[in-house]
């Protein structure tokens, strides 16, 4: 029970590499690129967006999951936990979106004229936005690293104690993460349209990182267990992943459709405009979106053999993971960038290079410690367990 | 049932059931069924039974739902009456999915009941007679079926010696 | 399989199979209680006074009711919601719960199946009464006809006719297929009779042969696993009443999501003030146990806590859209004439739940019994406050108005209340309140290892 992941040097190596790849492409596809392009700008956005949900995803995944006394999930733990660790990466280089604002956000250089602008300058402003983007990561990366510190001391000690104090800290962060991802899907995104509103705008965006949070942990354990590691987790645990899988990408569309339905339902121009932008320019993403997101999941996963083959989990969760990034790209890039937007060398270069890093601080993480937390209460329930 | 030469084991817990299955599966005798008040876990995977075919049907029905829900919409908005809504095209998908949603559910689920009732006989029978009335209580039952009753009897105790048993009969 | 030692035991007392059977069965083969009389002579009178007032409303017409040119949906459809939201509970217990494998819910999930079909048939009246001329309700369905007309299938309305049909088929053979073992039981343990042979020919011969049950279980589940998106679109289609018009305050598009929290968590709280009336009255403490309790006050405290976050989020927004309809919209009901509907909803549905935050509140069974009522009333108000405070005031001043319910209004809904609880006590007679071969199935697997049970 103390296995131990081993990061080894030729992968820190492999990741290093990729990391430096990336940026050297995308450094060479801004040289190249037009000057002044808010390409760089819209794509760290969209990168730092859909890593940092994917952390953030896992931590709710963590949090509710220990709040709801679930048991099948603790051999697993380690792995979202690591995940979280890259949110304070995320916070920094989020603050790059400082130099890029004027790129991405309309509303940060509006001249005054925009009286819809006008009405939400208490709200869209520079420095309010930097004070709440501060906030939201400062609560963020507390609250999780009080879980994770409970939780090393439950490991360490074997007092239940610090079980109770870890669910208590689940509990205030959810309560945290409930209103703040709504808040920053709507300051970093839903702005970026900044005439457009969205009721069900946070609640989307929350969906879709707990998704990717999903897939991304399917496919680290089947990482994982091909090195070798983890095989103390079975089928058993894989068809329940899958099955969450399966459930929250058609509970993703379910609520991509109400957003969908109820604006073209309603046809007011101020809100179409947004699907009409995305319908007209960006054809193809727009059903691409759905087709990863949606239809391969839901065809991929719906037969129980199929849940319970950690392969064809794993490649499921490689198409949604891709079809969240694209997710990302059309709520983004349209308002950030316009028709000019492309997925070219800069994007893909990026995404690579943003990529290697996660993966290197899980790595990182993992390796810090034994894959299972040998004093869990639910340990042994977790071992035991049969779907 | 009343052809065939059968005996039948009881018992009052899972538990020894289970074993006792196990044992029986070993000395290659013919489980004819296992009576049991409730869905006892493991139980179909100690008789070896194949999983049940119902999935399979619900998904033919749900999908032949959605393909009657849609098309039905989509006949009668453009085909049998067109009507002009809201400054809507004819054919607009979006507002024909919630009821081709609805469609889907009920077919598959009405499919998936009638196909669970046909498929284990179960039926309204005013004359029915359980074969223990305790089956539904407390008490577990095998039955096996035995060419020789007297010595299949003896055979079987002598497998099952060891597990908590109430009766063989 | 093995339990975390936290784990405690579903029921308490050492339960042997048999007793179980017995105990649950106990309410059916005894005379009922002068509890149970009194129970229902109230609510047959309610029954009866509602019956009446349909009739009046049936013979007069809807003029009858307080609502006007402005006012155009008010009371019927506050109760349509309503009631409709209630039910979401029992499918929630029976269908979400039992796939993320929750084994608590086999204590109560007989009846809040049976709460939601009384709940969906309570609901279902309301559209129908409302529509002025009941008896040609059979209008909204589409058959073919001389008028070669079809129902618009484009209209939230014609979705909300067929979402509610199929909810309420699925959730009625979900309930009857899930009973069909425990009928057999019932009728193995009735001796002789008339009732025996119900219950025979109800029963449908289950003979509990194991092929039977494991395509009883694969069936079970895959009901589960369809009603679950099921219930989601139910509530989702009610909202889209609302939320497809371009009416300020209606049209927004959290309104599906939200409307599902928010019939969840009502769902629950009525689903809690039965059960704590029930495992009284029926003495069922043993089976419908304070953890059982605490457990639904915890998806109180979420879902509450969801439906305060979407009215935070419909209040942020209407500011941040700077549509100054919206703006005003969600104004007015906050410091309107209507500021005490908005105010006692906000006190009973976001504020009153986070009580449960702390243990001592949430493991007391009167408190809980107290709050659910609490829930009851404020999630009525919140329909009240989405329909009556968005219209009242329209986009023409000239055109304001106020809106009273009138007697026969309040008679409708006290009628239904009355249906309810009259067709609750009968099924508590008629039928197991509780899954009897569910419980056996799990009350060894749950709880085993903990002292308490050693």
């Amino acid at each position: 029970m103390d296995e131990q992941f081993i990061f080894r040097k030729q992968f820190r190596q492999v990741l290093a590499i990729v990391i430096v790849v990336g940026i050297i492409g995308s450094l060479g596809a801004i040289f190249f690129s037009k000057p002044g392009s808010s390409r760089i700008w819209a794509s760290i956005l969209l990168n730092n967006q859909f890593f940092l949900g994917i952390a953030l995803g896992s931590a709710f995944f963590l949090a509710v999951h220990r709040i709801a006394w679930s048991g099948w999930h603790t051999v697993l733990e380690r792995i979202p936990e690591s995940m979280t660790t890259f949110i304070p990466v995320a916070f920094l280089l989020m603050l790059l979106v400082y130099f890029g604002m004027d790129k991405i956000y309309h509303w940060s250089h509006s001249s005054g004229q925009d009286a819809i602008l006008e009405g939400k300058k208490a709200w869209l402003n520079i420095p309010f936005f930097f004070l709440r983007l501060v906030l939201y990561f400062a609560g963020w990366i507390f609250l999780i690293r009080m879980m994770k510190k409970n939780s090393n001391l439950l490991m360490n000690s074997g007092d239940l104690k610090y079980h109770n104090r870890r669910k208590l800290y689940a509990g205030l962060f959810l309560v945290f993460y409930a209103v703040t991802v709504s808040a920053s899907s709507w300051d970093w995104i839903m702005s970026i349209d900044a005439h457009w509103y969205s009721t069900i705008f946070g609640w989307y965006v929350f969906i879709g990182m707990f998704v990717t949070s999903l897939a991304f942990i399917i496919l680290l354990i089947w990482f994982l267990k091909r090195i070798g590691h983890l095989v103390y987790i079975r089928t058993d645990h894989v068809h329940d992943l899958s099955t969450l899988l399966f459930a929250f990408s058609i509970f993703w569309a379910y609520l991509w459709f109400s957003q969908y339905l109820l604006i073209w339902y309603s046809h007011i121009p101020e809100e179409t405009t947004y699907f009409l932008q995305r319908k007209e320019n960006f054809r193809i993403i727009f059903f691409v979106n759905l087709g990863l997101n949606f239809v391969v999941p839901f065809f991929g996963l719906i037969r129980l053999k199929s849940k319970r083959q950690l392969g064809v989990a794993a490649l499921v969760a490689a198409f949604v993971l891709i079809g969240h990034w694209i997710d990302y790209y059309q709520m983004i890039m349209p308002g950030a960038v316009g028709e000019s937007a492309r997925i070219g060398i800069l994007e893909i270069c990026m995404t690579i290079s943003y990529a290697g890093l996660f993966i290197y601080i899980i790595f990182n993480s993992l390796a810090s410690r034994p894959l299972v937390n040998k004093n869990d209460p639910f340990l042994e329930e977790s071992l035991n367990y049969e779907s | 049932m009343e052809n065939i030469n059968y005996i039948s084991v009881s018992f009052d817990d899972e538990i020894p059931l289970l074993e006792a299955v196990g044992k029986l599966k070993e000395s290659n005798e013919k489980i004819l069924d296992v009576l049991t008040p409730f869905p006892v876990h493991g139980l179909d995977r100690a008789l070896s039974m194949k999983r049940s075919r119902i999935p399979l049907i619900g998904f033919i029905f749900g999908a032949f739902g959605a393909i009657v829900g849609f098309g039905f919409q989509t006949w009668v908005f453009t085909i049998n009456y067109p009507l002009v809504f809201g400054g809507k095209p004819f054919f607009s998908a979006p507002s024909f999915i919630p009821i081709t949603f609805e469609c889907t559910v009920l077919f598959a689920a009405l499919g998936m009941v009638s196909a669970m009732l046909i498929k284990s006989k179960l039926k309204p029978d005013s004359k029915f007679i359980p074969f223990d009335e305790n089956i539904t209580n407390d008490k577990f039952i095998i039955l096996i079926s035995a060419e020789d009753v007297e010595s299949a009897r003896n055979r079987i105790k002598l497998t099952l010696s060891g597990i908590n048993i109430i009766a063989i009969k | 399989m093995f339990q975390s030692p936290l784990r405690i035991p579903l029921i308490k007392g050492r339960k042997t199979y048999q007793s179980i059977t017995s105990d649950l069965l106990n309410p059916l083969m005894n005379k009922p209680a002068k509890l149970w009389y009194l129970g229902i002579t109230l609510s047959g009178t309610a029954l009866l006074f509602g019956a009446f007032m349909i009739f009046w409303t049936v013979w007069q017409g809807i003029g009858t009711f307080g609502e006007n040119r402005t006012v155009g949906w008010a009371w019927d459809i506050t109760n349509f919601v309503w009631w409709i939201g209630i039910g979401h509970a029992g499918t929630f217990i029976s269908a979400i719960l039992l796939l993320f494998r929750q084994k608590w819910r086999t204590s109560i999930n007989r009846s809040a199946e049976a709460m939601t079909i009384f709940a969906v048939i309570c609901a279902a009246l309301f559209p129908i009464i409302h529509m002025g001329r009941a008896l040609l309700a059979f209008f909204i369905f589409p058959y073919p006809n001389t008028r070669s007309l079809w129902v618009n299938f484009n209209s939230p309305l014609v979705w909300d006719v067929f979402a509610i049909s199929t909810y309420f088929t699925v959730s009625l053979v979900f309930w009857y297929v899930g009973m069909i073992p425990d009928l057999g039981t019932l009728r193995d343990k009735i001796k002789k009779g008339f009732k025996k042979t119900i219950y025979k020919v109800l029963s449908l011969g289950w003979k509990g042969s194991a092929r039977h049950w494991h395509r009883h279980e694969v069936t079970s589940i895959l009901l589960a696993a369809l009603a679950t998106p099921l219930v989601l679109s139910v509530h989702s289609i009610v909202s889209m009443d609302f939320a497809t018009s371009v009416i300020p305050g209606w049209h927004t598009t959290i309104f599906p999501p939200y409307f599902v929290a928010g019939a969840i968590f009502s769902g629950f709280a009525m689903v809690l003030t039965l059960m704590i009336i029930t495992r009284k009255a029926l003495k069922l403490e043993e089976y419908i146990t304070v953890s059982h309790v605490e457990n639904m006050n915890k998806i109180l405290i979420a879902t509450g806590s969801i439906v305060g976050l979407a009215y935070i989020t419909e209040l942020f927004i209407s500011w941040y859209s700077g549509v100054e309809y919206e703006h005003f919209a969600l104004m007015n009901r906050a410091t309107g004439p209507y500021w005490w509907a908005y105010w006692i909803m906000m006190t009973c549905n976001v504020i009153s739940p986070q009580l449960l935050w702390i243990k001592k509140l949430r493991t007391n069974i009167i408190f809980t019994f107290f709050l659910s009522i609490v829930i009851n009333i404020g999630m009525w108000f919140e329909r009240f406050v989405i329909v009556v405070t968005s219209l009242h005031r329209d986009f023409l001043p000239s055109s304001w108005t106020m809106y009273k319910p009138t007697i026969v209004e309040v008679g409708l809904f006290v009628g239904t209340l009355g249906f309810f609880f009259t067709a609750f006590l009968l099924f508590v007679r008629v039928f197991p309140v509780i899954a009897i071969a569910e419980v056996k199935s799990v009350v060894k697997t749950v709880g085993e290892t903990h002292p308490e049970n050693l």
